[in-house]
């Protein structure tokens, strides 16, 4: 197996795993819009993930560079550049205090994000069986 | 016109005029045995047919009906009008378990008539009729039986020849015995015929026209009848044809829903079809130009405009069924039907609310219902109310917000302590808007918690320096009596903090406090597991002890550090088991471990973009903290003091998500006598509240509309339901209301419920319900716009935006509301729709809207420039969001006085207290070189002093022979023998203790050409003047009248 296939193959695990945190994100939200979790719990919840997405997210990226994989670089770079202004901004944990008051911007990004990791995700599949049948 | 074509004179006449017929007693009928089973529609057929309900209720009134409102014939016969209201009584007593069999019912009334003048009603209560009414509409009236309920399903809608709804005698049909089942099916027909005795034109009777509708008096004295009184004499009289059409409707066993119909039906038609059931006959939009005239800042006091609903509205039309402004009131007193219709407006809608509003001398109790049965909706939980319709002959009600029918509990008309059964109209729920229920024990989840009482003290060394242990110490000991301990429950406790955390055992055999010190501040803990925290009573000399002692142990600290945080930490691991307040007295600046604090203030900062980060919280230590307090109902207040930067903007977090409040004295010293008396006097009243504990308050609203956001002091811990661990008195919250849906109803309520345990020890629902006419016309609603409100929410939804986003936005959302309102005014309900205008022109109401526009443009909370210090901003900003109206507004729009040339009846002390001046408006021009002039901000009070002030004036006010001799600054006016002095000082003593909340204002003595610092601060109040880089009020008003012009709406 190449070194391409391999680390696509890495690509589509890794980005299965966010979609699915992605799609947690998206259910525990629209069960505080519901009222079944309360702020509180919903933020220790969702907190706990919020930077190991993110860390994993640019460990992806960090390997697809040193692939010298550029498109799939190129594709999520943005994303590292957005996660990472928002650390540097201490902006990134959801707040119990304001969820209320952020919660349409927050799942307008979950959806955004949850669409990018699906993208993410075939494309990356697609790479890796393209490379497998290449290898053969 | 759905009026038979059959010709009614013909038909029987109904039923319930006949003439008596002393039947056997129980057979409930004697008349109807000949038509058992007619067919309800058959003689009339389907153009009686009223369409089925639909959702409810603004179904236009077929004229013919309305006489039963009016009282075409009233002078000369009010009796007839009288008794089918009378009758109305009886089903709700019938239907309470006590009843049966009990002699009781008669002398009460149910019965009717004991004197035998009645037909079917005057019969003695046999044990067959009780039962009747035991089970259902009263047997009285069955022929009525469907029609009765009919308006009662519908909402109290309209009667009309009906056939009955899904609903009618659904529920009795199977319930009664199949005889009287029969019974009330049969009469049918004389329903349809009812009308016809009434046709709008009869001769003799007044046209229908805008008939006097029943007002509240009338209904009112009707409700409570002496037996036999009123009843009888209608069958007795010559009948004329219309009231033989009453009568039957009349019968209904509802009397209220009647009422109800009465009004709605009587609005209606004045409104010829513009809204539903407003009341068209208030003032008319008047409109007022802006320009060229000084605004007239005496309406500021005026009360919003009226919600005119109809007069028949509430069931029981008591005068207190609606909320007073005071607790709480709607920016719209008419709500628009449409979400369209209300962006159209561009009003913000919105309610202002102030639960837990102080009841000084004079104002009505908040009356509470003692015997634990609160009636909700199974559907949506709302609280029953003024506003809710009976159906059924009372056994149900249905619930104002959703519509859905429910169970009159069975003990609702029965007073278990008396074993009486009581009148049900004069139950305080039916009665009072605003209503205490003592919650039975679903509403909790714990045993109540008693009062607690933490004091966190900073006792490093500026704390002491500046005098604030000392006078704290001296304070808590005055006020321990006044702390409220009706059970003896409430606990106090006591720990200190600079750069270790001291704990005092306060429950120590010998009576003397002992100090335990922590110093390990990454892992707090406390040193003993209880006395930490002591009941007041038990440890009460312990506690003087200490607090005698506390500043002398500390005089000779030179400990500069303040280990806030950790002893947050440890507060919070004493009190969380019980929850309670924790009162942090602070002179510095946390410094050391979790929730140290930087000196951040950067004076490059001010006033540019990045200024706003000042306002943010500096750690999130304190957000998160304050989310854990929250959860275990503990309260954080914060008292502020320092010389130097505080950071309140961090600190007040605490307060800000756990119901708190905020204190704050800039250069704070004990030294000067005013300083420590407005500190002990804000600190005394502080403690010695009622406050209410534990608290969770959810707003209701009916179908169609949602709270959408939430400003003030608490933790929004669901989509609509508010976390309060304490609820301070006089704070207020403001909600923003926004559309699911458009409203087909006639009447809007919002109904506040705020669960919480009183001081007392508790469990106590306080209920507010407010309700509101809907309207589709933009004139009615831009006449019932309470500027008041207005400004109260856009003040909250100002420093929100400036909070978290930047100042000029803030700015910017204020004025572009402010255009928006008197651009869509501009084209819409004036005559110059487009094109430019030489005037801006505005409703009555809202006159003053750009005058308190700019007041809070210019307020230190929102003003431009780089002169305000971030602390300051913090904390006006904390004002804004949380103090009510009545103190708001002078926050805003401070009040100014003349006092050198004011009346002789001024400052005196006349039936209604003590006189006060006229308010000025607020500009320099009204400042006269030899005047005195007083200004008010509900904060601060300063009085002006004009350089060319008399001797005798300084002599008299001050006690000093000449202008000269006169101290600027903080001052207490000295008690002088001289009559100007007095007058000053009951003015001053007034304007102190006019406001509801505990904030003590302080005096400053401003000269004229004294200290510039303090003339500029009190030039900055006259807002109508120009003070850069803000334009005055009619360079502001010739802005909005050129922005109005440019863009179209």
């Amino acid at each position: 197996m190449s070194a391409e296939a391999m680390v696509f193959l890495f690509g589509v695990i890794i980005g299965a795993g966010l979609l699915f945190v992605k799609v947690f994100f998206v259910i525990l939200i629209s069960d505080l819009e519901v009222d079944y979790i309360n702020p509180i719990e919903l933020c220790n919840k969702l907190n706990q993930f919020v930077l190991p997405e993110m860390f994993v997210h640019a460990f992806l990226s960090f390997m697809f560079l040193i692939c010298g994989q550029w498109i799939a670089t190129a594709w999520n770079l943005p994303l590292v550049a957005y996660n990472a202004n928002k650390i540097m901004n201490n902006k990134h944990m959801f707040d119990a205090t304001e969820i209320f008051r952020t919660l349409g911007q927050h799942k307008k990004e979950c959806f955004i994000k949850l669409g990018f990791y699906l993208l993410s995700f075939f494309y990356y599949l697609y790479r890796m069986i393209l490379a497998l049948v290449n290898d053969s | 016109m759905r009026r038979p074509s059959a010709g009614g004179a013909a038909l029987p006449p109904s039923p319930s005029i006949r003439p008596p017929m002393p039947g056997p007693a129980g057979s409930g009928h004697p008349g109807h045995p000949g038509h058992p089973g007619q067919p309800h529609q058959s003689p009339n057929g389907p153009p009686l047919q009223r369409p089925p309900p639909i959702g409810g209720i603004q179904r236009a009134p077929s004229p013919m009906m309305r006489p039963n409102m009016s009282q075409p014939g009233s002078p000369g016969m009010p009796r007839p009008f009288q008794s089918p209201q009378i009758q109305a009584r009886p089903p709700f007593m019938g239907g309470h378990p006590g009843a049966p069999g009990s002699p009781a019912m008669n002398p009460m009334g149910f019965n009717g008539p004991p004197n035998g003048l009645g037909q079917n009603q005057s019969q003695p209560p046999t044990p067959k009729m009780q039962q009747q009414h035991l089970q259902g509409p009263p047997s009285q009236h069955p022929p009525h039986q469907p029609l009765g309920q009919d308006p009662g399903t519908l909402g109290g809608q309209m009667p009309g020849p009906s056939t009955p709804t899904p609903h009618a005698g659904h529920k009795p049909k199977r319930m009664y015995p199949t005889g009287i089942t029969d019974s009330y099916n049969e009469p049918q027909p004389s329903y349809d015929q009812a009308p016809n005795g009434f046709q709008p034109p009869a001769p003799g009777m007044p046209a229908p026209g805008p008939g006097p509708v029943l007002g509240p008096g009338q209904v009112q004295g009707s409700q409570f009848f002496v037996p036999g009184e009123k009843q009888a004499p209608a069958f007795g009289q010559p009948v004329p044809a219309y009231q033989q059409g009453l009568q039957p409707l009349a019968g209904q066993p509802l009397q209220p829903n009647m009422n109800q119909l009465a009004g709605q039906m009587g609005a209606m038609n004045v409104g010829g079809g513009g809204g539903y059931g407003f009341n068209n006959q208030g003032p008319m939009l008047s409109t007022v130009a802006l320009m060229g005239a000084a605004p007239k800042i005496l309406d500021l006091d005026a009360p919003p405009p009226p919600i005119n609903l109809p007069a028949t509205a509430s069931i029981t039309q008591s005068p207190h069924a609606n909320c007073d402004p005071s607790y709480k009131r709607s920016t719209l007193n008419a709500i628009p039907a449409t979400s369209q219709l209300l962006t159209k407006s561009r009003l913000p809608f919105g309610l202002v609310i102030t639960p837990y509003r102080s009841v000084k001398e004079g104002d009505d109790p908040v009356p509470v219902v003692t015997d634990s049965i609160i009636a909700r909706c199974r559907r949506c939980r709302t609280y029953i109310n003024p506003f809710v319709k009976f159906v059924e002959g009372g056994q149900r009600w249905k619930c104002n917000m959703c519509y859905t029918l429910n169970e009159v509990p069975s003990s609702f008309d029965y007073d278990s302590q008396t074993q009486q059964p009581v009148d049900r109209w004069q139950r305080k729920e039916l009665n009072h808007a605003v209503v205490e229920y003592i919650a039975p024990t679903e509403y909790m989840v714990r045993p109540p918690q008693p009062l607690v009482y933490l004091f966190l003290i900073d006792v490093s060394y500026p704390a002491i320096q500046c005098g604030m242990v000392a006078t704290a110490a001296t304070t808590i000991l005055e006020s321990l009596d006044r702390i409220p301990n009706d059970e003896g429950r409430t606990k106090v406790g006591i720990i200190t903090v600079d750069s270790s955390i001291h704990f005092y055992n306060l429950g120590a055999e010998s009576g003397e406090p002992q100090m335990l010190v922590v110093s390990d501040l990454e892992d707090p803990f406390l040193p003993q597991p209880n006395d930490l925290l002591c009941n007041l009573s038990d440890c009460r000399s312990t506690l003087e002890a200490l607090l005698n002692r506390l500043n002398d142990m500390f005089k000779d600290t030179q400990n500069v550090g303040n280990a806030l945080g950790p002893a947050l930490q440890s507060a919070y691991k004493l009190i969380s088991p019980i929850g309670g307040k924790i009162l942090c007295l602070q002179a510095s600046l946390p410094n050391l471990e979790v929730g140290a604090l930087k000196m951040r203030e950067d004076p490059k900062l001010l006033g540019t973009s990045k200024e706003s980060t000042l306002l943010q919280s500096a750690s999130s230590f304190y957000k998160t903290f304050a989310v854990d307090c929250s959860k275990s109902q503990v309260c954080v207040d914060m008292f502020l003091f320092g010389s130097q930067y505080t950071d309140v903007a961090t600190l007040s977090c605490l307060p800000r998500f756990t119901g708190g409040s905020t204190f704050f004295y800039p250069a704070f010293t004990a030294a000067k006598s005013e300083d420590a008396l407005k500190f002990a006097h804000e600190l005394a009243e502080f403690v010695s509240q009622r406050i209410a504990l534990e608290a969770v308050m959810r707003v209701r609203a009916s179908k169609g509309l949602k709270m959408s956001a939430f400003y003030g002091n608490f933790f929004v811990r669901s989509t609509d339901l508010l976390s309060l661990p304490n609820v301070p008195r006089d704070q207020s919250y403001s909600i923003e209301v926004s559309y699911e849906d458009n409203l087909s109803i006639p009447i809007v309520c919002f109904q506040t419920a705020l669960l919480h345990t009183s001081s007392s020890g508790e469990r106590r629902i306080r209920v507010l319900t407010l309700a509101v006419p809907v309207t589709t016309s933009l004139s009615e609603l831009y006449m019932s716009a309470d500027q008041v409100a207005i400004s109260t929410l856009l003040a909250c939804k100002a420093v929100e935006r400036g909070m978290n986003s930047k100042l000029d936005d803030a700015r910017d959302a204020l004025t572009n509301k402010c255009v928006d309102i008197l651009g869509v005014y501009k084209t819409h309900m004036t005559a110059s729709s487009s094109g430019a205008t030489p005037n801006l022109q505005i409703c009555d109401n809202l006159k003053l809207l750009p005058l308190l526009t700019l007041g809070m443009l210019k307020h230190v909370a929102l003003r431009g420039g780089s002169q305000i210090p971030s602390d300051l901003r913090s904390y006006a900003m904390h004002l804004f969001s949380t103090l009510p109206s009545q103190c708001l507004i002078p926050y805003i729009h401070p009040k100014f006085y003349s006092l050198h040339n004011m009346p002789e009846h001024c400052g005196t002390i006349a039936s209604n207290g003590i006189e006060m001046p006229l308010a000025m408006n607020l500009s320099s021009e009204r400042l006269e070189r030899g005047g005195l002039f007083m200004l008010d901000d509900s904060q601060n009070i300063f009085l002006w002093v004009g350089r060319d002030a008399v001797p005798q004036l300084c002599m008299d006010l001050f006690g000093v022979p000449n202008y000269e001799s006169i101290r600027g600054g903080k001052t207490t006016l000295p008690t002088l023998e001289s009559d100007f002095n007095q007058r000053v000082n009951l003015i001053v003593g007034k304007t102190r203790e006019m406001r509801r909340t505990s904030y003590y204002p302080q005096l400053y003595v401003i000269k004229e050409d004294g200290d510039p610092a303090l003339r500029l601060w009190f030039l900055s109040h006259l807002i109508e003047d120009r003070a850069e880089p803000i334009m005055s009020y009619y360079q502001y008003l010739g802005h909005l009248k050129d922005r109005v012009n440019a863009s179209s709406f």
